[in-house]
This record gives C-alpha cells, sequence and structure tokens, in this order.
C-alpha cells in the first residue's frame, strides 16, 4: 500500500503539466465512445489488446487532469515498439479481416499518447467513425447496432463540446442539439437507405474469419455433438408459408458423412475450392407460398444450407446436390438467408443406385469391430433389408440403450462398446453404429448430419433452431424406396425427437449444464422465457427487414410500385431525394431568415403598435421617432395619450440605452402590457362614441 | 491572373457587403464551406459507402447516410448560428501606432443563439464568443496598426465552425468608423517653442550666465547656435546649454520646434511630450501647421492633443476599399504607373 503510494507521487512529477488543449469532457466523450465501440468486438480482440487500450486512453485522460505526463518522443516510441512486437507475435503473419481489425485498434490506442491538439482530435473522431463501421461488419443484432449508434452519438456530441467548450450546459445542449437534428434527417436516411441503389460489390472482398465458429462439423467422431449440446447459440430461425410440420418430423438435413475412416465418419469428397468472396445474401422476396419455407442462418463459415426432407430451391442463392442437400456458391460468413419448397412427393427418387454410389455407401474399414459385423452377418443371413433395419430399431429400443450426454471413453472399437458393452451413448454414437451393421450387412447406408426440432418464437411466427438441436441419423437405402430415414435414437429416446432434448435429458440433469447464462437453460421461468424470445422476434425482424436489405429484396419492394423499377432508377430516385431534402432545407432556413432577421420579440410587439396606430388614422410616417409617432396619436386619440408616452419612452430607452440581457423579457411584457392597454382605452372610447349618437 | 482574380474576388466582395458600422447576418451575406476537416470527413463518408457496397452489409449504408444527413443538417445549424445576427461597431479604439487597437463591438443574437464565434482582424482575433439567442454581447477585437492616423479594418471577419467544426460559416463587418491610431513617442529633445506668449515673454527675462544653463550632451534636433563651441574646442565633446531664458514658451508644444527633422519624427516628439505634460499634469498647448490646441490640462486634453497629431495632414477614410492597417500606405507608397 505504502509503495503504491509513493510509486503514485514519484509518478506525479512536478513537470507533469495538465495538457489542456483539448477541452476535458470533449476528450471524456472521444474516450466513452471508444470504450462503447470496443465492446462489440470484445470477443474477437486479444485480451492483452483490450487492457492496452484502456491503459493507453486512460494514460490520456491522466494527463488531462495532470497527475501525469504524456510520454516523450523516446518513451512514445518504445510503447508503439512493444505493442507492435506484440501484435506481431500474436498475428503470426495470419491475415484476416479479424487481424486487420485488431491493428485498427491498436493504432486507435497509439493515437492518445500523441492527443495533443484539435487536429489530433478529429483524427481519432474519424477512425472511431470507421471502427463502427468496421463493427457492423461483426456484429449485426439490434443490441450491439443501438450501441454503436450511442457511440456514434458521442462522438457527435465531443465534437460539439470541443467547437464550444465554455458554453454553459454544452453536454446536455449538446445531446439535444444531436437529438433535434437526427430527428429532422430521419426522413432523409429512411428514404436514401431505401433507395439508394444496393449494387454489386465492386471487387470481391473476402470476410475471412480466423476465428471458429460454433456449428455442425464435417466430421464426427463419438464425441463431437454432445459439445453442440452444451450451446444455445442460434443456428438458423425458420418462417412458414404455413403450419410449421410436427414436431418429429422436423429433421434439417446438412451434410452426409459416407466416409467411415477408423472411428471417424467424414465426407468422402469434401466441398471443393472455396474461392473467396462473399456468400449471396439474396434469399427470395415476397409472401411465402403455403409450402414454402424461409431460413435465415447465422453464419457457418460453411458453404452448406439446412433443409427439410424433400425440399426444391426457390431462392437463386441455394443450388441441389445429387444427395439432395443444398449448397452455396460461397462459404456463408455472415448471416444468410435462403428460401426452399417442401413437396409432399419425393424428389429426386430414383429406382437404381448405381455401382459407384453402392460401393460408397458400403464402405467399411477392412478391420475392426468383429462383434458388429457378426451381429450384421447374422441377421442379413435370415432376414430382408428391411426387416433388417426393424430388427435392429427393435433391438435399440427393447435393450436397455442410454441417450446420454455424458456418455463414457471408448476408445478401442467404439462402435462394439456401444453396442455390446456399455450401452450408454448419443446420437451421433448411435447413427454411426447403426450405419456401420447396414453397411456390414450389405445395405448402402449414410450418416446424416443437421439439426432436429426448433421451438416456436414469440407469437409463434417462426421456429427458432439452435445448437443444442444438433442430431445426427441414418439413411438407408431400400430397394423400391429409395433412401429412407432410420433414426436409432428415436428408437432407443422417443422423447428426443418428439419434444426435445430438453426432456431427452431431464432426468439426467445435463441440459445446457455448462452454459449458465443462457435463457433457454432456465425454461421453467416464464418471464425470463418470454422476455428471450421477445428480444429474439425483434432481432429476427431486424435482421430480415434492416441488415437483410439487400438488392433483391429492394427490388421485390420497386417491383410493388407502379412501373417496373431498375437500378438507374433508384439511382434517379436517390439524387431526386437528395436534392429534394436540400431543397426543403434551403426553403425553410431562407423562410425563418426573413422572418427572423430583426423580428423579435420587441420588435413584434412595436409592429403591432404601428398596426393599432394606422387603423385608428394615425399612419407612421417614414423616419419618425416613436416619441413623435406618440404625440400625435395622443392628438388623435387623447385617451390613449398618457399610455402611449409611456410606451413610446420606453421603446426609445430600449433602443437607445444599453440594458442588461435579462431585462429584454421584462421589457416586452410591459410593452405588450401597454400595448393592450391602449387598445382597451381605444375600445371603451369607441364603444362611447358609438353609444352618444344613440342616445342623442 | 492571381493577383488579379484575388481583386476581383475583394470586388465582389465590397459590393456584396457594403461598408456599415451595423449589419446585420443573412444569406446576403454569409459565406460557408467545409472545413479540412470536412473535406475528410467527405471523403471518410465515401470510403465508408464503399465498404458498404462491397461487404453489402446494410448497416454500414446506414451509417453512412446518417453521418451524410448530418453533415447537411450541419450546414443547416452552422448557417443559423450567423443568421439573425447583428454586429454593431460600438466603439472604434484608439492607441498607439504599432500596438493593437481595440475596436468594441456589439454582436445582438436573433431568434437562434449565436455559439462559438470568433472575431477576426488580419491575425488577430477573438475566439469562443457566445450569445444567447435574444441576448447581445460587447466583444472586444484589437485590430493591428502600422502607421499613425486613421485606422480603419478592411474587414473584420465573423466566423464559427459550431457545432461540429467540419463546416465554416463566416461573414465580414466592413466598418465605416475608423479607430486612431496616435503616433509613437519617442522622447524629444528639449526645444524651445517658436510660438512665444506674450505673457510669457514678459514674464521672463532672459538670463545669462551658466548658473541657468542645463548642460547635457548633444542630440539630434539641437540648433547649433546651442552648441558650446568652446567647450567642443577644448574635450571635442558637443555640449548644448539650454538657456531657461531664451526658450520660448514651454506651454506650447510646436510643431515647428525640432528644425531639420522630418514630419513623423516630430509628431512623435510631440506625441511624447504630450503625455509627458500630461503625466506632469501641466498646462499645454499644441501648435501645429494649419492647427492649435490651446493650453489646457488634464488627460482629455492629451487625448485632444495625441488625436490632433494622429490625424494631423490625413483625412477619414472615405474609399469603399480601404486598405488594411488604414490609410497611410497608399500615401507613402504611391501607385506605380498609375495615372494620376
Amino acid at each position: 500500500m505504502r509503495a503504491w503510494l509513493t510509486g503514485r507521487f514519484s509518478f506525479r512529477g512536478a513537470d507533469a503539466e495538465p495538457v489542456q488543449a483539448i477541452p476535458a469532457p470533449a476528450l471524456l466523450w472521444l474516450i466513452a465512445s471508444f470504450g462503447l465501440l470496443l465492446i462489440p468486438q470484445w470477443d474477437r480482440l486479444p485480451w492483452w489488446l483490450i487492457a492496452a487500450c484502456v491503459v493507453l486512453s486512460a494514460w490520456r485522460w491522466l494527463a488531462q487532469r495532470g497527475r501525469v505526463k504524456l510520454p516523450g518522443r523516446l518513451l512514445r516510441g518504445g510503447v508503439m515498439f512493444a505493442l507492435i512486437g506484440v501484435y506481431v507475435a500474436t498475428v503470426q503473419g495470419r491475415f484476416t479481416v479479424d487481424t486487420a481489425a485488431s491493428f485498427f485498434v491498436l493504432a486507435v490506442g497509439l493515437k492518445w499518447l500523441e492527443t495533443r491538439s484539435n487536429r489530433d482530435f478529429y483524427v481519432l473522431f474519424f477512425i472511431q467513425v470507421y471502427l463502427a463501421a468496421v463493427n457492423f461488419l461483426f456484429k449485426q443484432e439490434i443490441a450491439w447496432a443501438l450501441l454503436t449508434f450511442v457511440a456514434i452519438g458521442c462522438l457527435m456530441v465531443g465534437l460539439q463540446v470541443l467547437n464550444a467548450p465554455d458554453v454553459p450546459e454544452s453536454q446536455s445542449a449538446g445531446w439535444k442539439r444531436l437529438g433535434g437534428m437526427v430527428l429532422k434527417t430521419v426522413p432523409v436516411v429512411i428514404l436514401l437507405f431505401v433507395f439508394f441503389p444496393r449494387m454489386a460489390p465492386l471487387w470481391s472482398v473476402p470476410l475471412v474469419s480466423g476465428q471458429a465458429r460454433s456449428g455442425i462439423s464435417d466430421t464426427m467422431r463419438p464425441g463431437d455433438i454432445s459439445n453442440l449440446a452444451q450451446s444455445s447459440e442460434r443456428a438458423f430461425r425458420v418462417t412458414f408459408g404455413d403450419q410449421p410440420p410436427p414436431y418429429p418430423e422436423r429433421y434439417w438435413r446438412g451434410l452426409i458423412l459416407d466416409y467411415l475412416d477408423g472411428e471417424t465418419w467424414r465426407q468422402r469428397e469434401a466441398d471443393g475450392f472455396r474461392r473467396p468472396a462473399r456468400v449471396n445474401n439474396d434469399g427470395g422476396v415476397g409472401p411465402l407460398q403455403s409450402r414454402e419455407y424461409d431460413i435465415l442462418m447465422e453464419p457457418t463459415d460453411q458453404r452448406w444450407a439446412f433443409s427439410l426432407e424433400n425440399s426444391v430451391a426457390v431462392s437463386d442463392n441455394v443450388q441441389a446436390t445429387p444427395e439432395r442437400l443444398f449448397r452455396f456458391n460461397r462459404p456463408a460468413d455472415s448471416p444468410v438467408r435462403y428460401r426452399l419448397e417442401q413437396r409432399s412427393d419425393e424428389v429426386g427418387a430414383s429406382d437404381v443406385l448405381n455401382a459407384a454410389d453402392e460401393r460408397r455407401y458400403l464402405q467399411l474399414p477392412a478391420t475392426g469391430n468383429p462383434r458388429a459385423r457378426a451381429l450384421a452377418q447374422h441377421l442379413a443371413g435370415d432376414l430382408a433389408p428391411v426387416e433388417l433395419v426393424g430388427e435392429l430399431l427393435r433391438r435399440f429400443r427393447q435393450e436397455a440403450y442410454f441417450y446420454t450426454l455424458r456418455p463414457p471413453a471408448m476408445p478401442e472399437d467404439g462402435i462394439d462398446a456401444l453396442l455390446f458393452d456399455e450401452k450408454r451413448g448419443f446420437c451421433a454414437h448411435y447413427a454411426g453404429a447403426a450405419t456401420f451393421v447396414f453397411r456390414a450387412a450389405g445395405i448402402p447406408a449414410r450418416v446424416v448430419v443437421g439439426y432436429q426440432g426448433g421451438d416456436a418464437g414469440a407469437g409463434g411466427e417462426y421456429l427458432i433452431v439452435r445448437q443444442y438441436d444438433a442430431h445426427a441419423w441414418v439413411e438407408v437405402w431400400l430397394e423400391g424406396r429409395g433412401w429412407v430415414r432410420v433414426d436409432p435414437t428415436a428408437a432407443i429416446a422417443p422423447s428426443r425427437i418428439e419434444s426435445g432434448l430438453r426432456e431427452a435429458v431431464a432426468e439426467e440433469g445435463s441440459f445446457l449444464e455448462n452454459d449458465l447464462t443462457s435463457p433457454q437453460r432456465y425454461g421453467d421461468i416464464a418471464i425470463l422465457q418470454w422476455a428471450s424470445l421477445q428480444m429474439d422476434r425483434i432481432n429476427y425482424q431486424w435482421q430480415r427487414w434492416v441488415v437483410g436489405y439487400q438488392g433483391q429484396s429492394q427490388m421485390d419492394l420497386m417491383s410493388r410500385l407502379p412501373g417496373g423499377w431498375g437500378l438507374r432508377d433508384f439511382g434517379y430516385a436517390t439524387a431526386g431525394v437528395i436534392g429534394a431534402a436540400l431543397l426543403i432545407a434551403g426553403l425553410v432556413s431562407a423562410v425563418s431568415a426573413r422572418r427572423g432577421v430583426r423580428r423579435d420579440a420587441f420588435g413584434r410587439v412595436v409592429d403591432s403598435w404601428h398596426r393599432l396606430c394606422a387603423k385608428t388614422g394615425v399612419p407612421v410616417r417614414s423616419g419618425e421617432t416613436p416619441l413623435a409617432l406618440a404625440e400625435r396619436l395622443s392628438e388623435a386619440h387623447p385617451e390613449v395619450a398618457a399610455t402611449a408616452r409611456v410606451f413610446a419612452h420606453a421603446v426609445n430607452s430600449h433602443y437607445y440605452t444599453t440594458l442588461a440581457p435579462e431585462g429584454s423579457v421584462y421589457d416586452v411584457r410591459r410593452l405588450s402590457r401597454l400595448l393592450n392597454r391602449m387598445k382597451r382605452q381605444l375600445r371603451r372610447s369607441r364603444k362611447s362614441t358609438f353609444r352618444n349618437p344613440e342616445n342623442d | 491572373m492571381s493577383i488579379s482574380l484575388k481583386a476581383r474576388w475583394r470586388r465582389w466582395i465590397n459590393r456584396r457587403i457594403p461598408r456599415s458600422d451595423s449589419q446585420v447576418l443573412s444569406q446576403k451575406n454569409i459565406f460557408i464551406l467545409p472545413t479540412a476537416a470536412g473535406v475528410v470527413f467527405g471523403f471518410l463518408l465515401l470510403i465508408m459507402l464503399i465498404t458498404a457496397i462491397n461487404y453489402q452489409n446494410s448497416l454500414i449504408y446506414l451509417l453512412t447516410f446518417l453521418l451524410g444527413a448530418l453533415f447537411v443538417g450541419a450546414m443547416h445549424q452552422t448557417h443559423r448560428n450567423l443568421s439573425g445576427l447583428t454586429v454593431d461597431v460600438v466603439r472604434a479604439g484608439e492607441g498607439q501606432a504599432g500596438e493593437d487597437i481595440s475596436f468594441t463591438l456589439r454582436v445582438t443574437a436573433g431568434k437562434d443563439a449565436g455559439l462559438g464565434l470568433d472575431l477576426s482582424v488580419e491575425d488577430s482575433s477573438v475566439a469562443g464568443v457566445h450569445v444567447p439567442s435574444s441576448e447581445s454581447r460587447e466583444v472586444v477585437v484589437p485590430v493591428p496598426s502600422a502607421y499613425r492616423g486613421y485606422l480603419r479594418p478592411d474587414r473584420i471577419r465573423i466566423e464559427t465552425r459550431f457545432p461540429f467544426g467540419l463546416l465554416k460559416a463566416w461573414t465580414w463587418l466592413r466598418p465605416v468608423s475608423s479607430g486612431v491610431a496616435f503616433p509613437r513617442p519617442i522622447p524629444a529633445p528639449d526645444t524651445n517653442s517658436t510660438v512665444m506668449d506674450g505673457q510669457e515673454l514678459l514674464a521672463s527675462s532672459p538670463v545669462s550666465g551658466q548658473d541657468t544653463a542645463d548642460l547635457r550632451p548633444w542630440r539630434e534636433g539641437d540648433m547649433s547656435q546651442r552648441v558650446m563651441w568652446k567647450r567642443f574646442a577644448r574635450s571635442g565633446q558637443m555640449i548644448v546649454a539650454d538657456w531657461q531664458g531664451e526658450q520660448g514658451s514651454p506651454h506650447w508644444l510646436d510643431f515647428n520646434a525640432f528644425p531639420g527633422v522630418d514630419a513623423e519624427t516630430r509628431l512623435s516628439y510631440l506625441a511624447w511630450m504630450v503625455l509627458d505634460r500630461v503625466q506632469k499634469n501641466a498646462k499645454f498647448g499644441l501648435a501645429l501647421p494649419g492647427d492649435a490646441i490651446e493650453p489646457d490640462a488634464g488627460a482629455l486634453h492629451g487625448e485632444r492633443c495625441l488625436r490632433a497629431l494622429a490625424t494631423w495632414g490625413e483625412q477619414p477614410p472615405r474609399d469603399a476599399d480601404g486598405q488594411p492597417f488604414g490609410t497611410r500606405q497608399l500615401q507613402d507608397h504611391p501607385v506605380v504607373g498609375g495615372s494620376v
């Protein structure tokens, strides 16, 4: 404690002068916005960088207060080299958007140490505005967007304080002024947002992220999917044209694992070369037809799209594969929306499996799992394929197999261990084991990975499918029927398929056991659940209508207007909006300028006095002083003489003597009182003159 | 070319803003342009728009449009910050040539407040003037002066960059009234006035003898009759004897008392003497060719004398296109090649 104190005092050198060129409140707003802009980046910035930014901006603030000195050139250079060194060591030559963004943040942090003049303030302002734009690349949820806009507000208030630091209450007046300006400009902003032509990218910039996304992966080892089961992050949201299918039918196929490599299932042909480019986000427009459904998928950095069985593509951005899966042209590096239609009849069903495919779906490693192979041989000897499938499912249902999120480790011959010894596993284990048995029995089979289930969002308008809905099941080829879904999990734990993971592992209590912050964990607290769903709904609409407002949706919106609108028309519309806005602003300012030049409150009262004089037969002569006018008015109407003279004196003393500023309001009130008295006196005298002839 | 352009620009401004001691700021006389920061901001918006297009990011579009609209709103706000203000010259100041002379202006706000105003003449400026709506503030603007004479700044610039500093709106006040720059005082040699005051002459009879003479080294402007040549022959030093009795009236400060000295220096000597007499609270008069101020005492009298010195031989500026630093330049540097 003592050491800290002495350290502090020696730190506070005698020559530590406050750096005063920038007004302190302005600097504070700048630091505040920097802090706010860092929050959305917290999960992609290295921790040391955030710490460095906090220290550097605190250093600048203490220098402002005169507690410490801003570093000299040498120390500054040292700090810069040290931080850049750490940065280079952390990055290790990988260039991704993440590393670029953290370099950007590092640059802002270092700039704090040499922020001395207004010019530096503006440099930081510009960098931070762009930092806000960078934030939008990564975080597009409504809460993050609001936070970023608040940060921009802080910046704009900071600028106002910088430009007029000593105005009383400059902070609150600054927010008020900014709010007024935003309110006035919001219509133009909305029109621009709607009409500005959404062009194709000028050049292709991949949004390559070094960060691992959560989501299913294209390899499946026992235990993999149970990690996902601990995550309540959203995988995708679905809106249906009519009622969603019943819960047990909500099988979202993602990809097919057809190659067993030892213990690991993987794809024989991984997705081909991925050209670095952005995923096409034009997910179709217009109201959904009755069997159509619309999926808004969270970024996966993979090309696969999830679909119900027997679907066909409606939007252009997904393509069907021979396995009846769907793929994007580019990895989904940002939220992407697409549209499919579920057919009632089977799609792409063929009666024969060609020889290459048969070999592919019968592939097994040469050795391993002898007991499972023996079981398959035994079953295949007696039963036809359809009966064999039924028999295996019956075996799963009747024998003591358990569905658990805490399976024991099964390192050697895992399938044998699962089927005959442990009998405890997760969907992936059972799917892998069943596929193994089918293949060993000569039935073409494959593992399908995706999601199963999906809970209704707020208002039941759409389904939310979360990572814990990840699932794996089996498809087998049956002569005459084509590919048929077989889900061993449905046989072992029907509740998993009928009402989801929460019910399936209710006894075990392992549902989201490691994720204490997830609202889904507390499904029994109704208000929490409700709030979480409402939040999700707002975000869903935000994603669909604001974030996802792209070229296609713009075209769609406009196609409902009379006359087909092209990109060029949008250009004209934008120019028109800007022109009209400028014109209106100009007109408003012209009109207000004409009205507001001299016509202050005082002048208005004097004007109405002049009008009163003219009305009563004493028109104002040019160059006449108030006193002279009052005299002439008194001659014409002796009853107002005294009031008129007092009035004229008040006018004179207002215009020709210097008064305290607060006197003016009082003056105006007094003047209008006098004017009203004159009017009353004139009216009374007029009445009496009218009455007099009657009396005669 | 650039000079003629500049001259044309100046003429255009001068036509647009006639000389007046009072000016109501409106669209007619307010100019508005982006500052350097505003230009950079424009480029930044362009870069952000390109980012939005390339990443097809709606929120960046939104941010860009919002900031762009705020920029236009700021244009309006900055303009309104000046528009409706009334600027009056309350007092054109007086002071010594070579120093800053204070002009007092009154800025009165109309319906809208005028915040963050910056009033400047040439290089000297007053920053951070705030006038709340329908109030007024007096601002003292220092105007640099170079020569004695009438001082009328060609333009007083009233500028504001409020609220964001991305745009600047400005106007000029071209005052009619001129201040006065007094001659810079230079310690004068003691001299006689050539003006003889009859009574003074009678009262002081000439006295001879060294007792009553002040001896002092020669200074420029001393008459050769007063140099003690004998002493010079002896010692080589030029010593001057100030014979009290020989002097004209010390109550008269006389332009003609400094033979062989140019007019400006004489005026500087006289200015010094005036200040000296005022300080000693002596009674004195000022005699200038074509002008005379009767003997009197006091600060007001002193100021009157200084004013007379400052404006001796000068005409009050009448031309519409005044020169910076007052009126003397034209006379000191006649236009070369100009047909007279």
